[in-house]
């Protein structure tokens, strides 16, 4: 994948740059702040950009800013934005557009190399990535207490699961069971939360993670 | 002035005792008082205009001035803070005055002791004074006068007394305006405090996500990349650089906590932390340390940082060869001066400097930054050593 960088800092970009060129990625561009990322987009077109959040000159959300900002321009470019805290307000504003091709992870979860590369893949073919960390506030901190204890503790494994961005295919294999069984749950979801189970793997996603940030 | 050794052996003696040998050592100090005054007046005149001797007569008019305010107060525990200098003048003309009066009615009151003894011993010895014959009805009535006499002259004494130790408390105490002024400067270094210990979290908080996590992340990720890896040579490799890394976050985190607070500041004292200060500075740091005790720990917490931050000004932005750090106590107050030979342009209300102000202000220091483009940079902090009551005048 054609990727573009956006760290302040340079320990941290270097890495990441490493890390993707092994993995066979093209980093097209690597940059320290939120103008000059959006240079690069606007020139390269990756397919996916990542972001981190707190970036010169206010460390404060200058790369979420820019990561809107390229959903808005550039929707065929995919932002997957790096934060150091989880925060609900981040997750929403990114969700207010179109989810595909958007992923949303803590800054540490870069650790997890494998996990980090996934949900690159998984957002610069037009998936979700959301971390589990935010889903488990978002379904901590959701109103809808009601729909949501109807959910049998297998349900409530997939909906994580599920918000997070992950097919049915993934789901199926990290629960162990079959893909027809992770369709079985997630028609039963939709049925009691009284979402539309019908469109696309990532509407399906946005309207879970709307629900319970709503 | 032996008000103060005579304050001592009068601390000894009953309260009234106490009160005549406060009026008797103030009337007796009317006319070298009187002298220093109409001495200072001249030397003012002959020396107009230049600051330094003016600065040496105000100090002693203010110790004068101190002194017979100790004696006044009979000797509190206390001293007083000596009011401004011409508040001091207006003071001591006024307790000329009631010096004057007091030594008056002591003198009247001595008169009548000793025509009273004259008679007295004039009727033993069969001499009598001015030809005054003993008679029951002149006995009588000499007796009458003099007890008058005498309680007319206790009472001048108690209220001269009285008046000299209100005039004193008058003049120490601090005016409504003061104290008014105290209040606006209290409430205002209170905010000034809040916001400085919200400066340093933010500061801490920046300190350990840019230094300490971004480290962390990259040794993950190395160590994430080694397992990845398929051949072992690059394993090992990446395995090499993690381990490399760790001692960097290591190192990183150590700064971070010192910078938090340096420990060696509480169990070593300023000097050995400043010198921790002067190793690391990136610049040599020439070190005069006078203090000649130890101070409170907040006062050498502010040391500690104001030194810091110039040090660290000095290597960072002014691009400094040297600098030379000097602190003194004089009266009090110590006294901090960072020099550097750097390129100057210093701004006092860039985010370091005024939360250093404000960090000063707190403990009733001050900060001044005098930085011309160019070079060099001098600041200058002064702390009291005690926390400053509400000043006179």
């Amino acid at each position: 994948m054609r990727v573009a960088l956006a760290e302040d800092s340079a320990l941290l970009r270097e890495g990441l740059v490493r890390l993707l060129t092994e993995e066979g990625h093209q980093v097209v561009a690597a940059v320290g702040d939120a103008d000059a990322v959006l240079a690069a987009v606007a020139e390269h077109r990756p397919q996916v950009t990542v972001l981190d959040v707190r970036m010169p000159p206010t460390h404060t959300d200058e790369g979420l800013r820019a990561a809107l900002t390229i959903r808005q321009r550039w929707p065929a470019v995919a932002v997957l934005v790096l934060s150091q805290y989880v925060e609900k307000r981040y997750a929403t504003q990114l969700l207010s557009g179109d989810p595909a091709g958007v992923g949303y992870l803590l800054k540490d979860r870069v650790v997890d190399v494998d996990e980090f590369l996934d949900a690159l893949v998984r957002v610069g073919s037009g998936g979700t990535a959301f971390d589990p960390e935010v889903v488990r506030q978002l379904l901590a901190a959701t109103t809808h207490a009601d729909p949501l204890s109807r959910l049998t503790e297998r349900e409530r494994a997939v909906l994580d699961l599920m918000a997070q961005g992950h097919t049915n295919a993934s789901i199926g294999g990290q629960l162990f069971v079959s893909r027809s069984a992770v369709e079985k749950h997630v028609n039963s979801i939709f049925a009691k939360l009284e979402l539309p189970g019908s469109g696309t793997h990532s509407r399906r996603i946005l309207a879970v993670l709307r629900y319970l940030g709503s | 002035m032996s008000a103060r050794h005579a304050g001592a052996a009068a601390r000894q003696l009953t309260r009234p005792a106490r009160a005549v040998a406060a009026l008797l050592v103030g009337a007796l100090a009317v006319p070298p008082e009187a002298l220093a005054l109409v001495v200072a007046g001249l030397a003012v005149l002959v020396t107009f205009g230049r600051p330094a001797p003016r600065r040496a007569i105000a100090g002693t008019l203010r110790r004068l001035a101190a002194a017979e305010l100790s004696r006044a107060a009979r000797w509190p525990a206390t001293r007083p803070v000596p009011p401004p200098p011409a508040r001091c003048v207006g003071y001591l003309v006024v307790r000329l005055g009631l010096g004057l009066l007091g030594g008056a009615v002591l003198a009247l009151f001595g008169a009548g002791l000793v025509t009273g003894a004259r008679l007295l011993t004039g009727w033993l010895t069969g001499d009598p004074l001015d030809d005054i014959t003993p008679s029951w009805l002149i006995v009588g009535y000499l007796t009458m006068g003099g007890l008058v006499l005498a309680f007319l002259a206790v009472q001048g004494m108690i209220a001269v007394a009285a008046l000299d130790q209100r005039w004193a408390n008058r003049t120490r105490r601090p005016g409504r305006a003061a104290l008014e002024h105290r209040i606006d400067q209290l409430s205002a270094s209170r905010a000034e405090v809040v916001a400085a210990v919200d400066g340093e979290r933010r500061r801490i908080e920046r300190d350990l996500h840019d230094g300490v996590q971004q480290r962390l992340v990259a040794l993950g990720m190395l160590l994430g990349r080694a397992r990845r890896a398929t051949d072992p040579e690059r394993s090992g490799q990446l395995l090499r650089a993690a381990h490399e890394e760790s001692r960097r976050a290591l190192v990183e985190l150590r700064e971070v906590a010192w910078r938090v607070y340096p420990s060696a500041l509480d169990s070593a004292g300023l000097p050995a932390a400043l010198e921790s200060v002067a190793e690391r500075a990136g610049l040599p740091v020439r070190l005069d340390h006078r203090l000649l005790a130890r101070p409170p720990a907040g006062v050498e917490a502010a040391c500690y940082f104001v030194v810091c931050e110039a040090i660290t000004n000095a290597a960072k932005h002014a691009d400094a060869a040297t600098a030379t750090v000097r602190l003194t106590e004089e009266a009090g107050m110590i006294r901090i001066e960072v020099h550097d030979d750097g390129c100057g342009g210093a701004d006092p209300a860039g985010p370091g400097l005024s939360g250093l102000a404000r960090r000063l202000a707190a403990v009733d220091g001050r900060l001044a930054v005098c930085s011309p483009a160019g070079g060099p940079t001098v600041l200058t902090a002064e702390i009291p050593t005690e926390p400053a009551g509400p000043s006179c005048g």
